[in-house]
């Protein structure tokens, strides 16, 4: 589990976090964005229609205890993590897409994830001491909107002070994960030896999943290869650090320690399965873009 | 040999009440004083902003850049030794910095060589050695190059300067950073046996040796050198067009005349176009800026993307562009669903603007886009549509006032009424000659006539009308590409027995390069078009590196084994008839 200032500090870079995010974008790449917002759709369809019900199909098929079912749920419903941005940046994804995705499902989150985890908590038949209330899961998410809000005020205002937020707030988003790292994993290592292979199937194949479903799914509704790895990604990478920050302000001392555990493992494996994955994204862009270049050249 | 009577100048009847028939008399002496008195009248008020496509900005007042050209004026003449009429080459993208090298070189009493950025080495060389430059102010992305250049020129200090130059401390470490860590950009300066030092200390070393500058320009003349801007010309060597004091300041007056009347004193003008060309050097850094119009400078405008927060961000009232550009700007969904609310007008050149592109620019910004026609030998602007209802589409609308023009025919005799001829062109804009070159210029200039090389109609009214273009030039987004060059480059490749290269339609560069090319049986390797352009990638700017490689087994050619370039391009012509 993680102490009250741990849990502080954590709410503290969340909100650096999401300045940053708020900072990447004008109120008018808002406007742009949804005149054609189908990639947008697409994207929110298989963020919160796709991931969720993944992480009830990976909680049921595994068996796993009830305060693990919690936090794969939790994962699953979570809205895109700001991460996502940074990695789509390496694999030439469409990188506005990606900034416009992850701010529109931390938006919507503040009513979807309350109603999908409630949805999915019942379906799982999860207990009543495990339940994360909705109410505060949706309070914690609003407190979120004010930074993202205040971000891209500040962007209007002053475009220096804005790219700056963004890029402090982009680089939080690795050293929050690096925070978790170093505070929790050295008190926890016995843990970890003892934790179950199908816990770590839970944590590292729901992010897998949402990257395979999130690109056939954009596919098979007509976004092309470029656009579909950039909603593979996005649809993949949670925002882990805020399911932490959830269960840490929802449940205390040993409920806490055993909900905390897939939210943590994710946060951690993400970086590693979305690395390897981006490295490969970025192989598939490249050849297409030599190919395309080839066929300007006119054959003889 | 041409002899004509000053001709009357039917087009004044098309300047309507908007454009005074005349020219003003000239205010300045020079471009020095010209810019001192810029500084003084508009003081506090922001003179330069540079916006990089994060958004980030950095910003200069016409005091500060006054105080600042000051002191690379005061650096230039002491710590330097420059002398008045010694060259200084600026080779610098659009930024904050470019105001204050190419201010402080006029009020040094310098001459000023623009230089594309992106030149390769032989590129530079042939330019700074032609020049004779003795100082070069180059952008610090394009240091790696000065290790083989520096050594084949007269350059006796180096200057470096960053596209975050100016910038508030902060954003100025995060651009840079990311130059360095992210995009690896920033390459290390070399060793060089001649000093080389930042823009910021050259600043400091100006004003520490405290000199009254206003004594460096004071005596300047109208007549004196200001700029050495290389063309190609008909050769396709680059040569120096001597431009004067006296042809800049006429010639920022004559676009002024056209656009005056549309112009508030508080305009805000997009610079995405490169101030080391002629086009935009004279139109936004001399013409607007000496109106207290704000540049809003865009580094890169490629890919169109990165003049976004640029638009966005500021009250831009005009535009100067290449077709390329208006028509990469509509495309993009950020301009198209929100256009510039504050637009009052835009000027395009460089190469023909499209009549869709005009008219699809009128439809989404509800304002006028006139097309101007100019040459780096005067300074450019020759003509330009009115901006008003009188504009018309195709055409490069009518001599600028001050500006005689004429059509003539192969003999130098003017052409009846309505007929085509070579465009000729007389007026205080035009070039004092190419430097070091007294024949080409002889060539170029007859009689007082500069002679175009376009073939051109005047139509009723005085309007002018491009027909064709004389010369073999191939016009990529407004850069001049010679065939020639591109042939001897491509002649070094063992595998290549001969080409021609040839310009065709292209809807987004207006032309574009390509190139025919017979394989030499004899080589030992095969010949492929990617190996062709990987090595005119090697030798050759990008934008005069073919598009598209045709390889055949022969060329046109005359009796004589002349190859017929004309036969390609009446292929060309036949391939494209009908799809542009």
């Amino acid at each position: 589990m993680l102490t009250e200032l741990e849990t502080t500090l954590l709410g503290v870079m969340m909100m650096i976090i999401m300045l940053g995010m708020g900072a990447s974008m004008t109120p008018r790449d808002f406007l742009i964005a949804f005149r054609k917002p189908r990639g947008i759709l697409v994207g929110l369809l298989s963020q919160f229609a796709v991931m969720p019900f993944l992480a009830y199909l990976l909680a049921t098929l595994l068996g796993l205890p009830a305060p693990l079912v919690v936090g794969l749920i939790l994962i699953g419903c979570m809205p895109g993590g700001t991460t996502s941005n940074i990695f789509t940046y390496f694999s030439k994804g469409v990188l506005a897409l990606s900034i416009m995705m992850t701010t529109v499902s931390t938006m919507v989150a503040v009513v979807m994830v309350p109603a999908l985890l409630a949805f999915y908590s019942g379906l799982a038949g999860v207990g009543g001491e495990y339940v994360i209330p909705p109410g505060d899961v949706a309070q914690i998410l609003a407190v979120l909107l004010v930074p993202t809000l205040l971000g891209m005020i500040l962007r209007k205002l002053n475009p220096n002070i804005g790219a700056t937020i963004e890029l402090i707030g982009s680089l939080m988003g690795v050293v929050v994960i690096l925070f978790l790292i170093a505070s929790w994993v050295p008190r926890n290592y016995r843990l970890l030896m003892e934790t179950e292979a199908a816990v770590y199937a839970a944590t590292i194949g729901i992010g897998l999943a949402g990257m395979l479903f999130g690109y056939w799914v954009a596919r098979g509704l007509g976004q092309d290869r470029n656009r579909s790895r950039t909603i593979s990604l996005e649809t993949g990478i949670q925002n882990g650090p805020l399911a932490v920050l959830v269960v840490t302000l929802s449940f205390t001392a040993a409920q806490q320690q055993a909900v905390l555990l897939i939210p943590l493992l994710y946060s951690l494996f993400i970086v590693l399965t979305s690395t390897i994955i981006t490295l490969w994204y970025r192989n598939s862009a490249t050849r297409e873009a030599l190919a395309r270049d080839a066929a300007k050249i006119e054959p003889a | 040999m041409t002899t004509m009577k000053e001709p009357d100048r039917p087009w004044i009847e098309s300047y309507g009440s908007t454009i005074a028939a005349e020219l003003p008399p000239r205010r300045h002496a020079s471009l020095a004083e010209l810019v001192h008195a810029t500084s003084m009248a508009h003081a506090g008020r922001t003179a330069f902003t540079c916006v990089v496509p994060n958004g980030m900005n950095g910003s200069l007042s016409f005091a500060r850049l006054g105080t600042l050209s000051d002191d690379f004026a005061a650096f230039l003449h002491h710590i330097c030794e420059l002398r008045q009429g010694a060259r200084v080459a600026v080779q610098l993208p659009n930024g904050l910095a470019y105001p204050v090298a190419a201010f402080g070189v006029l009020k040094a009493g310098g001459v000023l060589v623009n230089t594309n950025p992106l030149y390769t080495p032989s590129e530079m060389i042939h330019q700074l050695a032609d020049s004779g430059a003795e100082v070069l102010v180059i952008c610090d992305m394009f240091a790696d190059k000065l290790a083989e250049v520096i050594p084949q020129t007269s350059i006796r200090t180096v200057v470096l300067a960053g596209v975050p130059e100016f910038f508030p401390a902060i954003p100025e470490t995060i651009v840079r950073g990311v130059q360095k860590v992210w995009s690896r950009t920033l390459p290390p300066v070399p060793p060089l046996k001649v000093p080389v030092l930042r823009l910021r200390e050259a600043l400091a070393k100006g004003r520490a040796a405290g000199v009254d500058t206003e004594a460096l320009w004071k005596g300047l003349r109208p007549d004196d050198l200001a700029l050495l801007q290389y063309t190609g010309g008909t050769t396709g060597v680059a040569k120096g067009a001597m431009l004067s004091h006296g042809n800049i300041l006429a010639n920022l007056d004559q676009v002024l005349a056209m656009g005056r009347a549309r112009m508030s004193g508080r305009d805000c003008v997009l610079t995405a176009l490169p101030l080391y060309h002629i086009f935009a050097f004279t139109v936004n850094l001399m013409a607007f800026y000496s109106a207290g119009a704000r540049n809003i400078l865009v580094p890169s405008p490629r890919p169109v993307q990165n003049i976004q927060r640029a638009i966005e961000n500021y009250p831009i009232s005009w535009v100067t562009g290449v077709n390329a550009l208006f028509n990469g700007l509509m495309n993009e969904e950020w301009f198209s669903a929100f256009p510039p609310k504050h637009l009052v007008a835009a000027i395009a050149g460089g190469t023909a603007l499209h009549r869709s592109v005009a008219t699809r620019w009128t439809l989404m910004t509800g304002t006028p886009i006139a097309e101007g026609y100019g040459l780096t030998e005067s300074a450019p602007l020759v003509s330009c549509n009115p901006l008003s209802d009188a504009a018309r589409p195709g055409s490069i609308g009518i001599p600028v006032p001050g500006t005689d023009v004429a059509l003539v025919d192969d003999e130098g005799a003017a052409v009846p009424q309505g007929e085509p001829g070579e465009l000729i062109v007389k007026g205080p804009q035009v070039m004092q000659g190419y430097w070091k070159r007294p024949e080409d210029t002889a060539a170029t200039i007859r009689n007082g006539w500069l002679f175009t090389g376009d073939v051109a109609v005047m139509e009723e009214g005085g309007f002018l009308r491009i027909v064709d273009r004389k010369k073999d030039i191939i016009l990529v987004s407004g850069f001049n590409v010679y065939p020639n060059e591109l042939e001897d480059c491509l002649a070094m490749l063992p595998e290549v027995l001969e080409s021609v290269v040839v310009g065709v339609p292209d809807l987004a560069t207006g032309e574009a390069v390509r190139a025919y090319v017979v394989p030499n049986p004899d080589a030992a390797g095969t010949l492929s078009r990617e190996a062709i352009i990987a090595h005119c990638r090697k030798h050759l700017t990008g934008y005069k590196v073919p598009k598209s490689v045709i390889i055949r087994d022969e060329l046109p050619k005359s009796p004589i084994g002349k190859i017929l370039r004309k036969d390609l391009k009446a292929e060309v012509k036949a391939e494209f008839a009908g799809k542009t």
